[in-house]
Formats: C-alpha cells, structure tokens, sequence
C-alpha cells in the first residue's frame, strides 16, 4: 500500500512535468519510483515466502506483478537520461493498476485445496501478467503519441520543447509492444488450454473470465490487423489501444469475480 | 596588473564602421606586436569577426593609461567614428564581458556557439605569438570553462532561432530518423532553399525541386544535387515525398484537402511534413486536420523561433549569476598569485 502511495506520489509529480512539457531530466520521480519499486519488492518477496510459491495466483498478485515489470521497465530505461520522462508516463499507470490492485475481493485467501496446482500454473500466470504488462507499456505509448501528436499540430513549441522521441519512433514502440502483448498472451492461453484439465461440470469455454480473455485476444489481433490493412496512421491505432486498455482495467476485476476456475470457494 | 578591454560590436557600430576597424587574420601577429609595443600592454589577445573588434590586454601598469592608449592603437589611421561606438571596460568588467562574448551572450544570435570557436583561435594566435602571460591566460581558459558550463547548466543555447533550423527540428520530432527522406521543394525561393540545405544537412536524402520557371527548378536541383520536376506534374511524384517545402508567389493554395486525401493513401499514410513558407499561403490550413499530415506556415516557424528566443532571454540572468561568481574566483585566484603559463595552456589544451 505504501509502494501504491509513493506511486501516486510520483503521479503527482508527473502532473506539474506534464505542464513543464518534459523539460528537464527528472530525477526526483525516477527516485519516487525506484522507492516504491524497492518497497514493492519487498512485499511480493515476503508474500511468495508465505505462500511457498510464487506470488501469481490471484488477481492482485498478478496486477501487482504486472506493475512490477512495468516499474523495473522504467527504471532499467530510465537510467538513459533521453528516456527519464518515461517516468510521467509510467506513474500515473502504476498508481491506477495499485489502486486497482488494492480493491477489495481480489485478494481471496489461497484455497486450501488448489484447483491447478504446478509450473504450468505459473507460467501460463506469468505469461499472461507478461502480456499485459506489455499491453499495459503500448497504453503509455499510445498516450505519448497523441500527447505528441496533439502537440505537433496545436502547441508546436511544447512539442519540440518536450523530451517525447519523434512520432513515427513513438508508433513503431506501440506497434511492436501490442505485438508482444498478443503473442504472451497466446502463449499464455495456450498454455493453460493445452496444460490444465478444467475440474468435471466445468468447462473453460464456458468461463466468463476464458471468454473475456479470448474477446480481449481477438480485439487486439484485429487491431493490430487493422492497422497493417486499412494503411491507417498511429493515431487510430493509439486510440484503440487506449480504449483497449482501459477495457481491460475496468472489467478484469468483475470478470475475474465472476469466474469459478480464477475465483476458487476457499 | 588589470585586466582591461576596449572594442566595438555590433550593438555600438554598424557594419559600415565594424568593416573599418575589423583586423584580417593575418595583420592579427603584427597587430599584437604593435599593441604591446606602442601601447605598453604586457599580454594581449585580438578578438576580430563580422559583429565585434576587441582588443583584451593586461598591464602592470595604470588600467586607464593602457585603455587610452589602446584607444589611439585602435583609431589610428581613421578618422574618428561619430558617436559612442567604442567601449571600454576596467577589471572586474572587463573579466565579466570576456565571460559573456565566450557564452555568446553578447552575440546578435543570442546564445550561438561560433564566438567561442573564433575566441579560442584569438587565444591561440596570441598565444602562438607568445602575447599573452599568466594574467590573460587564466582569464582565457576561465571564460571557455564558464562558457561550458552555462552550456550545460542553462538553456541559453537551447532550440533553433531560424526558420531554416526550426524547420529541420520539427522534421526530427515527426520522423525517426532524416536519413533516406525525400524532400520536394516547390517554388524556388531562398528560405525554401535554406530550409532544403538544412534537411539535406541533416541526412535528408534527395530534392525534387519544381517551380514555374522549369529552368529555374533546374538550376536549384543542380546546386541541391537534386532533380527537376515540371510545375504541372509534381503530385506524379508524391508518392516518394516526406517532407514539402513550398514558397511559390501562387494567389491561390497549390495544396488543398481535397488534393491532399488521395495523395494520402497513394503514399501509404507515412507522416507527411508540410512546410509553407509563401505569402500568401500555398496550402490550406485544413490539411493540418488530416491524420499524419503536420502542416507550418511561416508564422509557426517564426513564433517558434521568437518564443525560443523568449526562452534564452529567460536564461540571461541565471547565465550573469554564473558569470558574475566565475570572474569574482578568477580574479580571486589571480590575487593570490597568477597560475604559470604552462598549466593554463595545460588545462586550455585538456579542456
């Protein structure tokens, strides 16, 4: 909860470099986020030694782990100074997935008895956290490029003025990363649909949150299907991207609730 | 031993009276013999470029007799110029204006880095000639420091403040790299041709020049090591195009939105840099609406230019702070005793 808070902090750092137009190297926030990365660590280390395994096996370890990925991310790039603005990106999305990842019900107790049990349990997690952590980092492109953008054609000295690489890099970035994002997210459902046997009266075809995972997969190969036919720019794409995203925020908690084989009765 | 100088610059002269006192680089040895010999100065170093004649010495005698004497160095076989064109400046000024001519902050552009490449080749001619002592070195050798630091500790050299270059850094935020574009120039003016040379500068990799006059297009793709395209025929080639130059003396727009779609999907929907530097304009404003399309008129350019501007002047007083603590330590450092010449041409030579 603390790791969350520091986030926010840096979110609301990030407010006053969003207005400065990315000006100046910020060391101030890579410092906020390299604290709350610390603390984050410390928490999942000390869960995955409580559980005996590791911590990717409801909804909030995954958020949590997603974010994880997505602070180190940062940091790691951060440590060029041309790519230190990243950081007013990457705060306000980990505070959102925090808060998310902090509300109530996502954190059942661990059933006694497990329905899946085993590697592939945890890969087919980690592959998926992967996935949209991936997709997660396409969001914050996809919000560079229409900040970008905006800038290029309405407030043109902000968009020199700004730290934001060129817009054809920045489409290029949310390209591949919806990519990568599709092909963990393959693996992932792959693996649990060719690894795990759904318990007798159940069936994965049936499970709300299996077809929202497919409906999710399907929107984004379109997408990205899309955009390579139809010779559309980034800045659709960038669109999409955003009210992918936000999709997935918004419902995967509900969804994940609604489903018996992700949601297990303690 | 003071350090003074005497000079005028662009701010006190015009060119008409700059040109008569300028020094060529070669009279600048026999230049530095007489100084030291008529006027009694013990070092000197001649600063002499398009905007600025100043003369920088050191005595160990009266500051003011040297100034005076420089005075009549420097107008002799002139007339005397009418009105106040000629400064001059006693320690700690004299330190604090060299710190400011190295940081380019008494330069016309503000800010531009030249000056201090044509200050350091003053130095070394002086130095060459073994004209300067303990005194100027130091003080030499300081002000290319400060001028380093307020480089990277202000944003007084930040930004373009020319069309031609504000054009080009818009080019680099829209497309990940200049290299293998192709630039169509349409009109042949001069700031379309700059703003071409820029480009091209910068690993843009071929022109396509098209203007009324067909010859003329000819002779402009000739010296940008392009190709001309007949006036009547330039969308054909659109295809190829990322960036468009134009600056024809059209009363209409040659580009319009309807033009534009269909030339749009012919070239995949890859970004498209407008820049329209005619009076009046030569492409509808519309088009900047269109995805992927980035249109600049001349005022863009300019406001962008001015407003940098704006944001260097902002720096000048945080570059005077700097200057103002750089030259107290010089001349504090000199009272307790001047550095030998050689670790001053050390440190210059190890920047």
């Amino acid at each position: 909860m603390v790791a969350v808070a520091i986030y926010g902090l840096g979110m609301f750092h990030a407010f006053f470099l969003w207005r400065r137009g990315f000006r100046r190297d910020d060391w101030v926030l890579y410092g906020l986020l390299a604290v709350g990365m610390a603390l984050h660590t410390v928490a999942m280390v000390k869960r995955g030694f409580s559980i005996h395994r590791c911590p990717v096996n409801n909804l909030y370890e995954a958020t949590a782990f997603v974010m994880w990925t997505v602070v180190a991310g940062y940091l790691v790039m951060g440590l060029w100074s041309r790519l230190r603005f990243l950081g007013a990106f990457a705060s306000p999305l980990l505070f959102a997935l925090g808060v998310f990842a902090l509300m109530p019900a996502l954190d059942p107790p661990h059933p006694t008895g497990p329905q899946f049990t085993g590697g592939i349990v945890s890969l087919h997690v980690a592959l998926i956290a992967l996935a949209y952590g991936a997709l997660g980092l396409s969001f914050g492109g996809s919000l560079m490029y229409l900040s970008q953008e905006h800038d290029l054609k309405f407030d043109k000295l902000r968009a020199l003025i700004s730290r934001l690489p060129a817009i054809q890099q920045l489409e290029r970035v949310m390209v591949r990363l919806v990519f990568c994002g599709i092909v963990l997210l393959t693996a992932g459902l792959a693996v649990a649909f060719i690894g795990m046997k759904a318990q007798q009266g159940q069936s994965f075809l049936q499970d709300p949150k299996v077809i929202w995972s497919l409906g999710v997969w399907f929107f984004y190969v379109g997408l990205l299907v899309w955009y390579r036919r139809a010779d559309h720019g980034g800045h659709r794409l960038a669109w999409g991207n955003l009210l992918g995203f936000a999709f997935v925020l918004l419902t995967f908690w509900g969804v994940n609730l609604l489903s018996k084989i992700h949601n297990p009765i303690p | 031993m003071p350090i003074v100088c005497l000079g005028l610059n662009h701010r006190t002269a015009p060119v008409e009276v700059r040109e008569r006192f300028a020094i060529a680089d070669k009279s600048l040895p026999d230049a530095l013999a007489r100084v030291c010999a008529d006027a009694g100065a013990q070092e000197a170093v001649i600063l002499s470029t398009c905007n600025r004649v100043e003369i920088y010495a050191a005595t160990t005698g009266d500051g003011s007799a040297l100034l005076a004497a420089l005075r009549q160095f420097i107008l002799a076989g002139h007339a005397e110029p009418e009105g106040a064109v000629f400064y001059s400046h006693a320690e700690p000024q004299s330190v604090q204006h060299l710190f400011k001519v190295a940081s380019g902050l008494d330069s016309m552009i503000l800010g531009e880095t030249e000056i201090l490449g044509q200050l350091k080749t003053a130095y070394d001619v002086a130095l060459q000639h073994k004209r300067t002592g303990p005194r100027l070195n130091k003080a030499f050798q300081r002000a290319f420091n400060a001028a380093k630091l307020i480089r990277t500790e202000t944003n007084i050299q930040r930004g373009s403040v020319s069309v031609a270059s504000v054009a080009v850094e818009l080019a680099e935020k829209i497309f990940d790299t200049l290299n293998g574009r192709t630039v169509m120039v349409i009109g042949a003016g001069d700031t379309g041709e700059k703003t071409a040379r820029a480009l091209l500068s910068r690993g843009a990799q071929s022109v396509l020049v098209s203007n009324r006059s067909h010859e003329r297009a000819e002779a402009l793709a000739q010296e940008l090591g392009g190709r001309a395209v007949q006036f009547d025929a330039w969308e054909k080639e659109f295809a190829l195009i990322d960036i468009v130059i134009s600056s024809t003396s059209a009363p209409h727009y040659v580009l319009d939105r309807k033009k534009l779609e269909p030339l749009q999907h012919r070239r995949h929907r890859r970004p498209l840099l407008l820049i329209d530097i005619a009076v009046p304009r030569d492409i509808e404003p519309e088009v900047n609406f269109l995805e992927d399309v980035y249109l600049y008129n001349i005022d863009d350019l300019q406001a962008i230019a001015a407003d940098y501007l704006r944001l260097r002047q902002e720096e000048v007083a945080k570059c005077e702070s700097i200057i103002a603590d750089k030259a107290r330590e010089m001349l504090d450092s000199l009272r307790g005793g001047p550095s030998p010449l050689g670790d001053a041409r050390l440190a210059y030579d190890g920047k």
